[in-house]
């Protein structure tokens, strides 16, 4: 009941922000747009298929992701460096009403908008001819969770280490980090070599490829990056639980 | 007679630095008892000692008869605090936020509905029930921050410098209210306004270094120091004179 009251009143604080609407869904929107124009002036001859709308939509469901990230930051820095914290620690709310209160909106949030970014996606495949298999998106934004959950927990990890001032900062790192290791804007792949095997490691890189053969509908092969960004997942989210539920007990000492 | 809160040779160490003292101090049920002292005197931490924000050293307090570190649970549910420094959820509006509170101690909605009209009306907040929080002006910002802690039905109210930055108009606003709510609740005030405390309290303390130098009703601190009033008196006690 607590972490529902708590859920409830992170999605307003998030939502009534004007900046989680430009950032978590206008700008994923236009650069769904601008790089579908980019996209329609390369050269067929090229053969470079990363910014076809199949590919795309896909990846940038994942960058917006990454946007989710900085505002479950902000949002848990923010309330950790003012007195409302006092209040919610004097009160009965305990450390999973907490953890539960900043995870579970968040996610549903990234359920809505990678849901958007598809619907947008599917009106540009209209334009260019591409007719999207309604099954292979519903898996698809199944598939995004766990890396949902990979910047939910960066975000409650550096929102719990770090104020409000530094958490942007250290959030557009890997806001740029993980597009260009994880293959949004660039094939690793073609690079090859240990830059590639470096983005391989990584859940970003797993992430973009589950989605994209999801998208696919190859679901066979979709399952292995799949359970790599799954294990990804859970081991952040445990340590990000872990930093929180440690600072708290701090916080209390 | 009655104690809502008996306070036990409480102590807070901070590394080597004992910055509460073993302090002991009763307060009855429905009476106002101050904390005063200069900044670093104590007040806060002992209010987060008795709020369970903050764990003793060494010694205890019983809350209603519950124990501080051994019934925690049940000392958040019969008290509240209003921190030093406001403490709003910035983006929901002044009716959220009273919501949220009476949610999060798992009222029913109907109770939720009821306590925030009550609120509403008791803190006179009906022109900005539906403005954020941010927008409001210091003083409603108070009043919104008190009036949350008190939605929950505290048996117990802890209120942290609560007039602290406001103007004379709406500190003798929340005055009025605090004289009113004396005899419903037990409240636990810290306060540097000394006018704040001579009209409000029933029983006052003087801390001094994390130690209690005085400690009874405001003719008994007049009494002891021989001055008259508690301005007075109370620089007598906290420069040592006595």
């Amino acid at each position: 009941m607590r972490s529902i009251v708590f859920s409830k009143r992170t999605v307003k604080e998030i939502l009534r922000d004007p900046l989680s609407y430009i950032f978590c869904l206008g700008f994923p929107i236009v650069m769904l747009i601008i790089m579908t124009i980019v996209d329609q002036s390369i050269p067929k001859e090229a053969g470079m298929e990363i910014f076809h709308i199949n590919k795309l939509a896909p990846g940038i469901a994942l960058f917006g992701l990454s946007f989710i990230m900085l505002f479950t930051c902000l949002q848990v820095s923010k309330d950790r460096s003012t007195a409302f914290i006092l209040r919610l620690y004097a009160s009965p709310m305990k450390s999973g009403d907490f953890i539960a209160g900043y995870t579970l909106p968040v996610l549903l949030l990234t359920v809505l908008q990678a849901m958007i970014t598809f619907l947008t996606s599917v009106v540009i495949g209209n334009f260019v001819d591409y007719q999207f298999e309604l099954i292979n998106i519903l898996v698809c934004i199944l598939v995004l969770i766990p890396s949902a959950l990979v910047f939910i927990s960066f975000g409650i990890f550096f929102g719990t280490l770090l104020n409000d001032k530094a958490a942007p900062g250290i959030c557009s790192i890997i806001i740029t980090a993980s597009s260009m290791l994880g293959g949004i804007w660039m094939d690793v792949d073609t690079i090859g070599g240990a830059f590639a095997r470096f983005c391989h490691v990584l859940p970003f890189y797993q992430g973009v490829r589950s989605a994209r053969l999801a998208l696919e509908g190859s679901f066979g092969e979709m399952a292995k990056p799949a359970l790599i960004t799954f294990v990804y997942g859970i081991v952040i989210y445990i340590f990000a639980v872990f930093v929180l539920k440690r600072k708290m007990q701090q916080d209390i000492k | 007679m009655k104690y809502a809160i008996e306070v036990n040779n409480l102590r807070k160490e901070f590394g080597l630095k004992r910055v509460v003292k073993d302090i002991s101090f009763c307060v009855e049920e429905k009476t106002l008892f101050s904390l005063l002292g200069v900044n670093g005197a104590g007040k806060t931490t002992t209010i987060r000692m008795l709020t369970g924000l903050s764990r003793p050293t060494k010694g205890d307090a019983t809350i209603l008869g519950y124990n501080i570190t051994t019934d925690l649970d049940a000392v958040k549910k019969v008290s509240n605090l209003s921190p030093q420094d406001t403490a709003i959820a910035p983006n929901l509006t002044v009716r959220e936020n009273l919501e949220f509170m009476a949610g999060i101690y798992n009222m029913d909605k109907e109770k939720i509905k009821k306590r925030t009209n009550e609120m509403i009306q008791l803190f006179s907040l009906q022109e900005v029930e539906k403005s954020k929080a941010k927008t409001l002006s210091g003083g409603w910002q108070r009043k919104l921050s008190i009036a949350m802690a008190l939605i929950t039905e505290p048996k117990i109210l802890y209120l942290d410098e609560p007039t602290l930055g406001l103007d004379v108009l709406a500190r003798k606003d929340l005055w009025r209210i605090i004289e009113r709510l004396k005899k419903e609740v037990t409240i636990i005030l810290t306060t540097h306004y000394m006018e704040e405390a001579q009209q409000l309290s029933d029983s006052i303390a003087v801390m001094v270094a994390g130690e209690i130098k005085a400690l009874g009703t405001l003719e008994d601190l007049k009494q002891l120091t021989g001055k008259d009033n508690l301005e007075d008196a109370f620089i007598e006690i906290a420069e040592g004179g006595m």
